[in-house]
């Protein structure tokens, strides 16, 4: 399973609280502002109520009201801010002002204001004031003040101080996140630049990662990196060495081997004996199979990076080249049937190389050709200046590669359907030391039938 | 044709000499260093081939004694070790040719023939299937009749002769005239084809390289 990218998880964990935190902080300034608001509107509901009471006089047929019209239109005509008012005595029988304010939810010992929210006819928030009247010459009663207001100004006033936190405190998360960002990346710097160094890595680049003034825990998984790296590297050290040892250990009885084979045959009447001919020539094919094979690891052993780099680097004229390898490739090809021929129409064209080493990858392509064309064939080393590249193309004219088999020809030990006595290491050395040259090596079809094989290689 | 094989793999220096044999070769086997140095002081031999993976003393050894001692004759390195520097240390300490292991015995003979005609080029009149070259004279002929030859096509002939049956560039070829005379090279080649004629040699044209001598085909 994959994990989520480091700088998502850092910023998830590191923004989340503070989300909450401002989830939980802009409640509660609504609920602080809504508290202070509904104390505000209370506190004047309550004097209001208490003025009105003071108005109201006992008499003996029940209650006066003490209120001027004008008084009456104060209370009730703010366009802005209307206030309703309602005089009830006993409570509920409505004496004077609005009927339609609801009675309060509950009621309370008389003095006591009940606040209450309503929703009829409109938002309201209400108080209901009940006092015990009693007076000389009149009859005790109990009388009920109830004034309302509208809820909306309160409302409204409470989102304005929700907006007025809120505001400033998004805006502080805004800038917070692209702070913390910033941060993240900044810190994750050099973690992105080991990414780097280790993605853009041929597989066999195996010199230590550089990492300048990297945090310790970074340097401490560089560090981890650099040292694998080192042990792989000193593995394919020794198991280069082990493979060259070897294959100069083998070079010497093989080449007993074949000289013997090679005298057995010529001693064994074919004629007389062919079972015991035929034997013979077998043993011997091995034995030239195996030499080859040596000489094949040996070059392969001899196309790892350090060992390139050991070797003489120098300017290569390419035409010598060419016109060398394939001069002294003529008289195997004409053994072989083969006409085998140049074409050299790029002049002084030099590479940057080692001589040996690319010697060697013609050679290869030259004997391949020259082995899967099969007698009778025609191939031809052409050397050609294609844009910025040196082309250095084998060209036969047999009957060419299966395309499947085309990439997978450069793999070790893959060998074609005729390999005869190919061993399938030629076209991996070919491409190593294209490769370490800054080049590639290519397949491809010839027409109208055949097969070329390219060496691209980067001029000076 | 004397000899001196400095070998340490018995069963190649067995196969070796039995080739070498065959191949008109009068050889003498050094099974280690102490023993090819000696013999090499002591005796006169034309050519030698020389092990650089000897017991006692090691080849390079051997060949730099030996040259040291003032012996000029052609020695021609086997070697398994083909990595360049080897190569180098071979030519520096006096080798003058080297093959590396494991070798087709065609190859080995073709070279010690060519190192034997370098260190005695003079004195060789060759004699190659019909055709007879006389290096002294600069006369060629074909089953004893003279042939004419202009002093150009003599030195292509001698030219193809010593290298049969490898490449001689065009560029070999205007060394040999000492002059670049490209455009002419193609009538040369065709009168010395025709001059050939009889002679079991047929000069191949390479394509883009130049010629080779090889035996016609009958």
């Amino acid at each position: 399973m994959n994990g989520r990218s480091l700088h998502r998880q850092l910023l998830l964990w590191l923004l989340l609280p503070q989300i909450v935190l401002w989830g939980v902080a802009a409640f509660g300034a609504y609920q602080l502002a809504s508290r202070h608001a509904d104390e505000l509107v209370d506190a004047s509901l309550l004097q209001a109520a208490r003025a009105l009471a003071r108005q109201v006089k006992p008499t003996a047929s029940g209650v006066f009201v003490d209120l001027p019209p004008s008084a009456q239109d104060i209370l009730a005509a703010d366009p802005e801010d209307r206030a309703m008012y309602s005089v009830s005595s006993p409570p509920g029988q409505l004496r004077l002002g609005d009927a339609r304010i609801p009675p309060p939810p509950r009621s309370a010992p008389p003095g006591e204001p009940v606040f209450y929210d309503a929703a009829e006819p409109e938002p309201l928030r209400a108080v209901a004031l009940d006092l015990h009247l009693s007076a000389p010459g009149a009859m005790d009663s109990t009388l009920r003040v109830q004034i309302a207001r509208s809820s909306a100004p309160r409302d409204l006033l409470a989102r304005r101080m929700l907006l007025d936190t809120a505001l400033p405190l998004s805006l502080l998360i805004a800038l917070m996140t692209m702070g913390v960002w910033a941060g993240i990346r900044r810190g994750l710097k050099p973690l992105a630049e080991l990414q780097q160094q280790m993605e853009g890595r041929r597989a066999d680049a195996l010199d230590p990662v550089q990492l300048q003034a990297a945090p310790p825990e970074v340097r401490a998984l560089a560090g981890a990196v650099n040292e694998l790296l080192g042990q792989v590297q000193q593995n394919l050290d020794t198991q280069r060495r082990f493979i060259s040892d070897a294959a100069h250990q083998l070079r010497t009885p093989l080449a007993g081997l074949k000289s013997q084979t090679e005298l057995a045959l010529a001693a064994v009447d074919a004629a007389a004996d062919p079972a015991l001919h035929q034997r013979l020539a077998r043993v011997h094919e091995s034995a030239v199979r195996s030499a080859r094979l040596v000489s094949q690891l040996l070059a392969l052993a001899r196309t790892g990076p350090d060992a390139v780099a050991a070797q003489g680097w120098a300017p290569v004229d390419c035409a010598r080249l060419v016109q060398d390898v394939t001069a002294e490739c003529v008289p195997r090809a004409l053994a072989a049937g083969c006409d085998l021929g140049a074409d050299i129409s790029a002049a002084a064209v030099s590479v940057q190389g080692v001589e040996l080493l690319l010697r060697e990858a013609l050679v290869n392509l030259i004997d391949n050709a020259v082995r899967y064309a099969g007698a009778g064939a025609t191939v031809t080393v052409r050397l050609r200046r294609a844009g910025d590249d040196v082309w250095i193309d084998v060209e036969d004219n047999g009957p060419g590669l299966d395309p499947a088999l085309r990439e997978r020809a450069f793999e070790r030990f893959v060998r074609g359907a005729a390999a005869g006595e190919g061993c399938g290491l030629g076209l991996a050395i070919v491409r190593e030391i294209a490769e370490r040259h800054g080049g590639l090596a290519q397949l491809m079809s010839a027409a109208p039938h055949g097969c070329i094989a390219r060496l691209t290689l980067p001029p000076i | 044709m004397n000899l001196l094989l400095a070998e340490d793999d018995a069963l190649l220096a067995d196969a070796l000499q039995q080739q070498l044999l065959s191949a008109s070769f009068k050889v003498e086997w050094a099974e280690n260093g102490a023993v090819a140095e000696y013999l090499l002081k002591k005796q006169d031999f034309d050519i030698a081939i020389l092990d650089l993976g000897l017991p006692m003393v090691d080849g390079l050894t051997v060949l730099k004694r030996v040259r040291g001692a003032g012996r000029t004759l052609p020695i021609l390195v086997l070697t398994a070790l083909d990595a360049l520097e080897h190569r180098v240390a071979g030519l520096q300490a006096g080798a003058d040719d080297y093959l590396v292991k494991p070798f087709d015995f065609p190859e080995l003979e073709a070279r010690l023939h060519a190192l034997l005609r370098r260190s005695r080029p003079a004195s060789l009149t060759q004699q190659l299937r019909q055709l007879t070259l006389d290096r002294a004279a600069h006369r060629a002929s074909i089953a004893g009749q003279p042939v004419e030859l202009s002093p150009r096509e003599w030195t292509l002939l001698d030219l193809l002769v010593s290298e049969r049956d490898r490449v001689v560039t065009k560029a070999q070829i205007a060394d040999a005239w000492g002059s670049d005379d490209g455009a002419s090279l193609e009538v040369y080649i065709h009168r010395l084809r025709r001059k050939l004629d009889g002679s079991g040699l047929a000069v191949r044209t390479v394509r883009g390289l130049g010629y080779l001598l090889e035996a016609a085909a009958s």
